[in-house]
């Protein structure tokens, strides 16, 4: 079913490995997915484990580093503090350097292939007669055969084939979207926090680093904020966030909103980068469907 | 059902490692719960990084979910931070898996792995809403189960415990479900609690204490008798007759956060004649019985596909004496049977088609990991083999420094195995190992314990002749003797003692820069030994050393041996009488009405030889000695090979196979029916 939604232009097949070697192109997957519900509790670093066995599950051609204890070479986007939710969490793979065959398929730049089609388990699809495998009934795309095998509440929404030697996602993401509730705050105070915060010139919080409580001026990171909503905790504000020279929390407003309350749950919603023509997100949602996605918590 | 999700969920942002509590797991099952359902809460004292790996538990996860009349869930002792703020908000002890309260389940069962964790077990019962003791839960209240190894001395949890599986849980855990079942369809009406409590107590395997008097001559034990003539007077443990008929845990558990084990496990075989005297372990589990060597290939190939880890531990007490263990750890290694394009699904894929990784790159390799290494097994070629994806952290465990005192622990290991498992290390790429001992240990004298520091160099200098950066961890842990072993008559060094032994080997180590010495906190071997070989008055000591806020006593930063000793005074019992002093022949043991199918008579001459320096062969390929684990229960070995892999030596340097004699002495036994032994598959 989804195969119709990810759109014809998912070309790139993975080569069989007993083939001749036709294209040689450093190329990375990027895959975008969600982290919401119970699995927000998870940290980065779970984050990565999963996904590794994920990428081994599908039996994706990505690269391993060399050496001692190979590792594979997977990398991530901004990290997503631990309890966060996201609807734009990015991790690229850097597939081996065989592993692509369609010339058209290493255009430099993003293409939206969402699924480029591979076998269940590639790399040894043994029965492979020089031709593309798309015949057979076990293929799926990357985005299902991803989704299928990360955790509850984390769902791939798009899968694009990049070229390798661009600069990392963590070192292009400038601004950050997010939506984050506070509790017991009604929309009308939520107004008017966020107007007087807005009309402030400087906006003092402190937070604590490393130990150490510091204070530092958000003010100048806050690139959009507003009241969206309400949720059954309270208002839902929406904001957008730089991401430079540091990471600005949602959690590191709401002392200056509303001193005495706290944050229900915060979701991640955009990673903004510098394109082309205007701000750019790494990979747009390709897939709409959720797999068994559990509602928001709370 | 209720979930308390809602209530826990905003806690946790304030508590350390929230993943630890969300469930998540590939593989968590979703029960369902009805009044048809037994509901079984499977509980591990410890968190979840230590408990989630736990084999037993995962078993039994699968199997009473699999059946039409039962259900389980889980849960892990919440860490300190957790337990305050669900103490605060009035949030009792709840499953990971559906967050149900703990209170709404039939019964609440624990995993005992060690004894230490014992405080927890109270916590954990005190969390869920209940009372303690067993003596003031009301006849709705869950039954308080108990299983695992420390199973085997149930005394000291008798007071809090309703009942106790003594030996595998895989058959009896339906008996039990059956019974509680009933015993719910009607309605677990008041003063029935004691019935369902009967009925359990003639289930085979299951020790409800009870139904048991306890009389004291003075501060000894002078007999456990059952109350009424239906309860044994000796509860005998339960094994599986054949671990083919088990292939569990099918779907294991993967945890979407990091836990202590963080690969696949697969059972290669239970139970171990060896024979070490120290070792609890292996003299509760006999005897050997071998998972078929095809069965493993399809669980290691099907777990590794579903699961995605890239690792597989191969599990058992001794994992080099599996028949066939070098062409499993080739074929796992290479995943000549692992990866074949098509296999995944298909069920027998021993011998893999040929099927090469044809990804040649090392990185799609498995690792393996082999826990319980002999090292008389660990050959070049295994090391080779091992190294050939990741090379992991590397363990040998001599236990003893001294041949003389190895022979006294029935660890046959000469020196020379142990330096050619090193070299074998070390030419295979390995520039750091642990070697594990124990100090303490019956008869040692200040020789056998300074000859660690010597072995410990010796292998340093092996190491140099192929790299420079080569180094040795010793690990001392101090000797804890143990329920039904030859050992547990013997008097536990004092804290004082273990740490002078301690010192002992670290002045021996002078200022040799390539050995690293880490040692177990003497202290905690103290409060470990008052509850291994406690009776059932140190229950009061344990929920003394609760009330005062001792949990988590395995975790250093927590363990407070002055909180056991002001214990022991305020409940006016003496460290001396229960862990210090030697324990004589005719002197009733606290367990002895537990049958662990070792007769009596077996332990204590094996006691005694172990004073005379005599060793005792494996009797998976050698003569019954009839230590009653077999003949009490008619079962036997089941082993592939009737020789021991990899030469055989047991440590001796000799092939047992080719009918050399062993260069120990051996005290000719009476064997079983007249010289023809049954079931050692010799």
């Amino acid at each position: 079913m989804a195969h119709d939604a990810l759109g014809p232009g998912a070309g790139a097949e993975m080569q069989c490995r007993s083939h001749p070697r036709g294209w040689e192109m450093s190329l990375r997957l990027r895959v975008r997915f969600s982290k919401v519900g119970k699995i927000r509790f998870i940290g980065h670093r779970d984050v990565a484990r999963v996904t590794e066995r994920a990428v081994r599950k599908v039996g994706l051609p990505v690269a391993y580093s060399q050496g001692f204890s190979p590792r594979m070479k997977l990398s991530f986007g901004l990290a997503l503090p631990t309890g966060y939710e996201s609807d734009a969490e990015f991790v690229e793979l850097p597939l081996v350097a065989d592993a692509v065959r369609d010339p058209s398929a290493a255009e430099p730049g993003a293409r939206h292939a969402a699924g480029p089609v591979i076998a269940g388990r590639s790399g040894d699809h043994a029965p492979c007669e020089h031709g593309p495998p798309s015949a057979a009934p076990s293929y799926c795309t990357v985005a299902e055969a991803l989704s299928e095998a990360l955790p509850m509440g984390m769902d791939v929404s798009a899968v694009t084939l990049v070229d390798g030697r661009g600069p990392s996602l963590q070192a292009a993401v400038h601004s950050c979207g997010w939506e984050f509730d506070i509790v017991g705050l009604d929309a009308t105070a939520a107004a008017k926090a966020v107007a007087d915060f807005l009309a402030a010139g400087t906006v003092v919080t402190e937070r604590v680093h490393k130990g150490e409580t510091v204070s530092s001026d958000i003010r100048p990171s806050v690139e959009v904020l507003q009241v969206v909503g309400c949720s059954d905790r309270g208002a839902v504000l929406s904001a957008e966030l730089s991401a430079t020279p540091r990471v600005v929390r949602p959690s590191e407003l709401v002392p200056a909103l509303a001193p005495a309350l706290e944050m229900g749950i915060a979701r991640r919603t955009h990673q903004w980068t510098s394109g082309a023509a205007g701000r750019a997100e790494p990979a747009v949602p390709a897939v709409c469907a959720q797999r068994h996605k559990e509602p928001i918590s709370g | 059902m209720t979930t308390l999700w809602p209530r826990l969920e905003p806690l946790l942002p304030r508590v350390s490692k929230p993943a630890r509590y969300i469930g998540c797991e590939d593989g968590m099952q979703r029960p369902t719960v009805g009044p048809h359902l037994t509901s079984w809460l499977l509980a591990y004292p410890d968190t979840y990084e230590i408990g989630l790996p736990n084999q037993g538990l995962q078993i039994l996860y699968e199997l009473l979910n699999e059946r039409p009349d039962a259900s389980a869930e889980r849960t892990y002792a919440p860490w300190i931070d957790l337990e305050a703020e669900m103490r605060a908000a009035g949030l009792p002890l709840f499953s990971v898996d559906t967050h149900r309260a703990a209170d709404e389940f039939d019964i609440i069962a624990f995993n005992l792995s060690a004894e230490l964790v014992y405080t927890n077990v109270l916590n954990c019962i005190d969390l869920a809403g209940l009372e303690v003791r067993s003596a003031q839960r009301s006849d709705a209240d869950p039954l308080i189960g108990a299983g695992g190894h420390c199973a085997y001395n149930p005394e000291p949890l008798a007071d809090f415990v309703d009942f106790f599986v003594v030996g595998d849980g895989e058959e009896v855990v339906s008996e039990i479900t059956e019974a509680v079942g009933a015993w719910k369809r009607t309605g677990k009406r008041p003063g029935t609690r004691a019935t369902i409590l009967r009925d359990l107590a003639g289930i085979e395997g299951v020790y409800v204490p009870a139904m048991y008097d306890v009389a004291y001559d003075g501060p000894a034990v002078a007999a456990v008798t059952p109350k009424y003539p239906d309860v044994p007077a000796q509860v005998a443990k339960r094994t599986v007759a054949d671990l083919a008929e088990w292939p569990y845990p099918r779907r294991q558990l993967v945890p979407v956060t990091e836990v202590v084990h963080d690969r696949l496990s697969v059972e290669v075989f239970r139970g171990c004649t060896r024979g070490c005297r120290f070792c609890q372990a292996g003299m509760i589990t006999r005897p050997v019985r071998e998972r078929p060597a095809a069965q493993v290939r399809e669980m290691v190939t099907a777990g590794l596909e579903r699961s995605g880890y890239d690792e597989v531990s191969l599990m058992s007490l001794s994992t080099a004496d599996y028949s066939g263990i070098a062409e499993l750890v080739r074929d796992t290694v290479t995943g000549g049977n692992i990866t074949a394009g098509e296999a995944g699904g298909t069920s027998d894929t021993a011998g893999g088609a040929g099927a090469s990784n044809t990804n040649g790159a090392d990185a799609n390799r498995i690792s393996v990991s082999l826990p319980s290494m002999r090292v008389d097994a660990f050959t070049v070629d295994v090391a080779a083999q091992v190294s050939r994806a990741r090379r992991t952290g590397l363990t040998f465990a001599p236990e003893a420094g001294s041949w003389r005192l190895r022979q006294i622990i029935n660890k046959l290991i000469t020196e020379e195995d142990l330096y050619g498992a090193v070299r074998s290390a070390y030419s295979q790429g390995w520039h750091r190992m642990k070697l594990y001992f124990l100090t303490g240990l019956p008869s040692e004298m200040d020789p056998d314990t300074e000859a660690i520091a010597h072995l410990a160099d010796a292998c340093t200098r092996i190491g140099q002749e192929y790299t420079k950066r080569a180094s040795v961890t010793v690990s001392l842990g101090g000797f804890v003797p143990k329920p039904h072993t030859p050992f547990q008559w013997f008097g536990q060094n004092p804290p004082e003692e273990l740490a002078r032994k301690v010192r002992l080997v670290r002045s021996a180590l002078g200022r040799n820069r390539r050995v690293q010495l880490k040692w177990h906190d003497p202290a905690a071997s103290t409060a470990e030994g008052i509850v291994s070989r406690g009776d059932r008055r140190v229950g009061a000591v344990i929920e003394y050393v609760w009330r005062k806020g001792g949990t988590f006593q395995e975790w250093s930063e927590r363990f407070d041996l002055g909180l056991w000793e002001e214990a022991m005074a305020a409940c006016g019992l003496s460290l001396d009488w229960y862990v210090y002093r030697h324990r004589g022949p005719h002197e009733v043991l606290p367990w002895d009405h537990i049958g662990a199918g070792l007769h009596r008579d077996f332990l204590w001459h094996d006691w005694q030889d172990a004073l005379a320096g005599h060793g005792l062969p494996d009797c998976r390929w050698t003569p019954c000695y009839d230590c009653g684990a077999c003949t009490e229960y008619g079962i036997e070995h089941m082993v592939a090979s009737p020789v021991a892999p990899n030469g055989g030596s047991q440590g001796t340097g000799q092939d047992l196979a080719t009918g050399h004699m062993v260069p120990v002495e051996l005290r000719p036994r009476q064997l079983a029916g007249a010289g023809a032994p049954s079931g050692n598959g010799a």
